[in-house]
């Protein structure tokens, strides 16, 4: 199984970082991920994964900075853990993956919180911070969520005819 | 009688035309009925729009624009073949995101216009010059919108909607052409409504919102909650 770890657009050294914790890589060896990928964005330079603990437990890894293909790594991926943006979250529920939001404490607008908060509360979506990310996939907190619907805009079609009939 | 009392008195009674006319022809004013028949058709097939309807979508700033790139996932273009997008002047990143819409998707159609407006204020402009580009954009939303008389609207919150949906009305007040607004209000949004959503709410023949809570303060709003 693999797990891909996404900041979005610009950086966010706290997750980059967690995603290189000794703890974290532990938690992810117990629960079967044996493959990790990490867009680091901005924070490239916090991207320093353990070489040594990585051979003993198992996974590899592999980073980039950006892609212009957001889509093609989430797709490959079991578990998608990212930073909690609107368009990051609806990208990885969207395309039907277990999805952990990765809070950036005193970085995130009022609007990111309520989405956020709400497909939490709807069961669609695990929450953590930096520092419980290690925990949260130690107990499986991305097990057993609902899966999302995939996005159907066709009802803005179907109202432009309505609206247009005469 | 004096003259001063007659041209007041015509004055008064323009006034009181006026607002008897936006009363009778914004759909946000006591006749809620319009809404409700609207939802009440989506039960049943929908006749298609008449073809050859040209349809106007307005453009600007980041994450409205990557909305209605989905939005207009659900837009069949071979049935809306002219498209005219209104995208604020120097929005780059609308225009590419625009470009690679268009080149997926709008291959077998006639094709579509990008007309850019003046930035009605940009960010950290001073009050005292706004009224100037304000009135610069204003011109511009005119003159656009009488050379290709759009037969739709859709927009979903920018700034730059306002001053489109605002000049649309212009015609249907003076009872020339009744050019329907649909206005989506952000997937950002969950409880409140954006500035432009309240300004738009009163004019708008459809208004959709994307989560149930704001649908219940605004009785007018349409719910879908995975548009995007």
């Amino acid at each position: 199984m693999s797990v891909y770890v996404t900041v979005g657009s610009t950086g966010f050294d706290g997750l980059v970082r967690a995603a290189c914790a000794q703890d974290f890589l532990q938690a992810l060896a117990d629960r079967g991920f044996c493959r990790l990928v990490v867009q680091c964005g901005a924070s490239a330079g916090q991207f320093a994964p353990p070489a040594a603990a990585l051979k003993t437990l198992g996974i590899t890894v592999e980073s980039f900075d950006y892609t212009d293909q957001p889509l093609r790594p989430v797709e490959q991926a079991d578990l998608v853990i990212c930073h909690a943006g609107t368009g990051s979250i609806l990208d990885a529920l969207r395309s039907g993956r277990a999805t952990i939001a990765v809070v950036n404490p005193g970085l995130m607008d009022n609007h990111q919180r309520e989405i956020a908060l709400e497909l939490t509360r709807g069961g669609f979506l695990a929450l953590a911070e930096p520092g419980s990310l290690a925990q949260a996939v130690s107990d499986a907190v991305y097990a057993g969520l609902r899966p999302y619907p995939r996005a159907d805009p066709s009802p803005i079609g179907e109202i432009l005819d309505e609206e247009t009939q005469h | 009688m004096q003259p001063g009392l007659l041209v007041g008195g015509a004055a008064l009674l323009l006034l009181l035309l006026l607002v008897a006319r936006l009363y009778f022809v914004l759909p946000g004013f006591g006749r809620p009925a319009r809404a409700a028949a609207a939802r009440r058709k989506k039960g049943k097939a929908v006749a298609r729009g008449a073809p050859n309807k040209l349809l106007c979508i307005v453009l600007g700033s980041g994450g409205h624009t990557t909305e209605m790139m989905r939005l207009l996932q659900g837009v069949d273009f071979e049935r809306y073949t002219r498209r005219l997008y209104i995208v604020g002047r120097g929005d780059g990143l609308s225009l590419s995101q625009l470009a690679a819409l268009e080149s997926t998707q709008g291959r077998r159609s006639e094709g579509h216009c990008v007309e850019q407006i003046p930035r009605s204020r940009s960010v950290g402009q001073s009050w005292l010059t706004a009224p100037v580009s304000v009135a610069r954009c204003l011109a511009r939303v005119v003159a656009l919108l009488y050379e290709y008389s759009p037969d739709v609207i859709l927009c979903n919150g920018p700034g730059n909607c306002v001053v489109v949906c605002a000049v649309a009305l212009v015609p249907r007040i003076l009872g020339l052409k009744h050019i329907p607004i649909i206005y989506v209000e952000s997937f950002a949004r969950v409880n409140t409504m954006s500035l432009s959503g309240k300004l738009v709410y009163p004019m708008a023949d459809r208004f959709v919102v994307q989560w149930p809570g704001l649908a219940r303060k605004y009785p007018r709003a349409e719910c879908f909650t995975h548009l995007v």
